[in-house]
């Protein structure tokens, strides 16, 4: 098991240092930051100035060089539009995105597993078609109109709930239902796919014959056979989430790393693009990671395969 | 099979209710609180992005700091446009306008308790003026010209300009004074002043807070406390005043509007106009210049489709700046005219059925792009040929400054440009003189009098830029002016506030009262 992690760490670290590279003449594809943050009127000389503090008057090679030399010390350079270092400006946006993905992920894995469930034990009856019709129309709505439709109905129309904000809890309800949108729906999917074929397995059946109770048997037996692909879905929507997202950002103001990298992209700063795309590959990494050492805990065959190969 | 329908139907109505129960648990204190305490809650669009007193060039870094935290040695009247003294008492010119001489309020002190004299001041005036620290404020586009301090006694200070500038008090407006404790070799963010509050909380990316100075010299603003908040959606700003969780949101979009008296317009001295080129055919020809003045239909473009965010305009500055034409009314909508006079200069062999470019950005302002294309339709109409190309700043930039290339296509560009300093100068070097970086003019009678006024303050000043800007609209038919453009900001119940001008730079506290 040790040798595979070590194996999928390199590989990925391969992965991101190749996307930061990418990213880094990218960023430099969309023009130059000086346009936007001198005054109209600025002379040359103000323009070559500002390059010249900026670093952006070297050739772009020797810019390349000087960022590899400071990455590698986990020194991205400063934020130009905020004037401190752009990993910090990364870092502190990462605490709420990573408790929103997780608070999202976890209460869609509950329903996803409870409706998917259901749906596999009534499969092809109306609960199964209830379950399958409501899941993907949510899965469908548009996540900006839901927000903002949200906001009117829940904030303005029923005052149940602040239009916005992120300090008190009930600030986090419409932000952590917009974000669950999209994954309830797939993971509904897959929970009802993989119990199937569980519940259809010959051991189940074996325990249905012995007299276990429905509840039961989904619950102890079926469940950590289906678990696998659960898994390895809900990890890839885990890595989407660590991206942050940039509808809770704009809408509800909700800080984190959609909005700072939303925001750097469009004031031209390099530096914290970079900082971000960085924070958000070790993020997917560990992700990545956290879904394999889950694997090898649920399916002792993953462990046993990875002993062999010693 | 009912059965199970049943038991099913159950399950589902106690999830739905456990989760209503939570949301309306969770949601009990979502009201807000009365506006009893007399503290505020204003929203705004953005964050600001430095709170370093010399910043305050950037709108949402001002509309907090400057007049509430910080001051400045005079500031613009927003009603009538004038230079007023705000911690300078009076001041005085040389005879060549290029010393000035400011007589200091006193019995003022900073937050920080250090005294506010005319050492204190020449430090702050230095810091933003003579440091290599990156100030917003200060740039050649304040100051031009370099400038000196001398301390003459404890309350007057005397500033000199290496060239004669007649409007050395309103650039004055510009230099917001920090506390003599201000780091001058660093930036900082921890503004320190002498304005009616002080910094309180700030939690980055949510919120900043002002409390009163208790040592205020003036009089003492109705607010007890005041909190800003940023979301970059206008409807959730004005949703926020309907719900009680702000008290003032600037700006709103049209569609949030209420006719309720509590959504107030204002200006921002901004004008929307078109420019074109003046060196390839078919814009060489006055007449063809001349013909898209009266191809475009202000009054119903402007009507329909800006509503509250604009009215139909004829001029490059607003009321309120010293090159405004009292009483002129440019050539109106009048389509044969303008077909006529492209007839004309096509008979002279001008090229007129070249094809131009109509060159816009999406976020000129909010709905330009239909504006734009209304626009493009009605020059089509009276037969020019016309491309609309809309592009990102950056680009849209590039066609705006000079050079402009011979390769270039012959294009129309849109612009929007606001003046808030009530003088021609931060408008006319710029897009009228044949040096400016954005003007396509060349007009050695419009440069000579616009040179004059630089040097000249007063009626003088305004009247050489009032001729100036006679020429510019009567015979050279460069710049093209489509709307004075309007904002929106919403109020809640119980509070005023006036907006002007200024609003969207300099958001007094103290000029909003409580009713209620």
């Amino acid at each position: 098991m040790w040798i595979f992690l070590r194996r999928r760490l390199l590989t990925s670290a391969i992965s991101l240092v190749g996307v930061i590279i990418v990213v880094f003449f990218l960023a430099r594809l969309t023009g130059s930051p000086a346009n936007l943050y001198l005054p109209e009127s600025a002379t040359q000389e103000q323009i070559d100035e500002f390059n010249r503090l900026n670093g952006l008057d070297q050739p772009l090679l020797v810019q390349f060089w000087n960022f590899l030399v400071g990455a590698v010390r986990l020194d991205f350079g400063d934020s130009i539009w905020q004037r401190r270092p752009a990993l910090d400006v990364a870092l502190a946006a990462m605490p709420p995105t990573l408790t929103l993905a997780g608070i999202a992920l976890g209460l869609s894995l509950v329903i996803a597993i409870i409706a998917g469930s259901i749906a596999a034990v009534y499969r092809f009856r109306f609960p199964d078609r209830a379950i399958s019709v409501t899941t993907l129309t949510i899965s469908s709505i548009p996540d900006f109109w839901f927000a903002l439709v949200g906001i009117l109905v829940f904030a303005v129309q029923l005052r149940l709930l602040p239009t916005s904000g992120y300090s008190t809890a009930s600030a986090w309800i419409l932000p952590t239902a917009t974000v669950m949108l999209a994954p309830i729906g797939v993971l509904t999917q897959v929970v009802r796919g993989a119990m199937i074929d569980a519940l259809g397995a010959g051991y189940v059946q074996n325990a249905r014959a012995r007299g276990f109770g429905t509840a039961r048997l989904v619950a102890r037996h079926a469940l950590r056979n289906a678990s696998l692909p659960i898994v390895s879905v809900a990890g890839d929507r885990a890595a989407g989430m660590v991206n942050g997202s940039i509808i809770v950002g704009s809408v509800f103001a909700f800080p984190g790393i959609g909005t700072v990298i939303l925001g750097a992209v469009l004031n031209r700063d390099f530096a914290v693009i970079q900082a971000s795309v960085f924070v958000v590959g070790v993020g997917v990494i560990l992700v990545n990671i956290a879904v394999d050492a889950i694997y090898a805990l649920i399916d002792p065959r993953v462990r046993v395969g990875a002993g062999k190969g010693k | 099979m009912n059965d199970r329908i049943r038991r099913f139907a159950l399950a589902a109505l106690a999830v739905t209710s456990a989760t209503a129960l939570l949301a309306g648990c969770a949601g009990g204190d979502a009201s807000g609180s009365e506006a009893q305490d007399r503290s505020l809650r204003i929203v705004l669009a953005t964050e600001p992005v430095s709170l370093d007193p010399c910043d305050t060039q950037d709108a949402a870094n001002a509309q907090i700091l400057r007049a509430n935290v910080l001051e400045s040695l005079t500031r613009i009247d927003a009603q009538t446009g004038e230079v007023v003294p705000l911690l300078a008492e009076e001041w005085e010119a040389s005879d060549d306008n290029k010393t000035w001489t400011f007589t200091l309020k006193e019995g003022v002190t900073f937050h920080d308790g250090a005294v506010f004299d005319a050492e204190a001041a020449a430090t702050a005036v230095n810091r933003v003026l003579n440091t290599d620290i990156g100030c917003g404020n200060g740039t050649t586009d304040q100051f031009p010209y370099p400038v000196t301090t001398t301390v003459i006694d404890e309350n007057t200070l005397q500033l000199t300009s290496e060239q004669p500038d007649g409007i050395f008090p309103l650039r004055m407006t510009y230099i917001d004074l920090a506390s003599p404790n201000t780091p001058t070799d660093a930036k900082t963010d921890d503004p320190i002043g002498t304005g009616p509050f002080e910094l309180g909380e700030v939690v980055s990316g949510e919120s900043i807070t002002l409390t009163p100075f208790a040592d205020y010299w003036g009089e003492a603003p109705e607010a007890t406390e005041v909190t800003y908040l940023y979301r970059t959606e206008p409807t959730v700003r004005a949703s926020m005043i309907t719900t009680g969780e702000a008290d003032l949101a600037v700006p709103i979009s049209a569609a949030d509007a209420t006719d309720d008296g509590l959504t107030k317009e204002y200006s921002d001295n901004r004008v929307f106009f078109l420019r074109t080129q003046t060196n390839k055919p078919p814009f060489n020809d006055p007449r063809v210049r001349e013909a898209v003045h009266y191809a475009i239909d202000r009054e119903t473009i402007v009507g329909a489709l800006m509503e509250r965010s604009g009215l139909p305009y004829d001029q490059l500055v607003a009321p309120t700046v010293n090159a405004y034409l009292e009483g002129y009314e440019g050539p109106g909508f009048d389509p044969d005219k303008a077909t006529e006079l492209l007839d004309e200069a096509a008979a002279d062999g001008v090229a007129v059925d070249t094809t131009i470019e109509l060159v816009t950005r999406p976020d000129l302002f909010p709905g330009s792009d239909e504006v734009m294309q209304s626009i493009a339709q009605n020059l089509t109409d009276v037969g020019f040929s016309v491309q609309l190309r809309s592009l990102d700043t950056d680009a849209w930039l590039q066609l705006l400054r000079k050079p402009f290339p011979p390769e270039q296509v012959p294009n129309i560009i849109a612009i929007s440009h606001d003046n808030i300093s009530g003088d021609a100068s931060f408008t006319f070097p710029k897009y009228v003189a044949s040096t400016g970086t954005n003007s396509t003019l060349e007009n050695s009678e419009i440069d000579a009098l616009i040179a004059e006024a630089e040097t000249k303050s007063g009626d003088e000043r305004a009247e050489l830029y009032q001729e100036a800007s006679k020429l510019l609209y009567d015979e050279e038919f460069t710049l093209v002016p489509i709307a004075l453009q309007t904002k929106l900001l919403r109020l809640a119940p119980g509070i005023d506030y006036e907006p002007n001008g200024l609003t969207g730079v300099e958001l007094r506290i103290s000029d909003i009262t409580f009713t209620g």
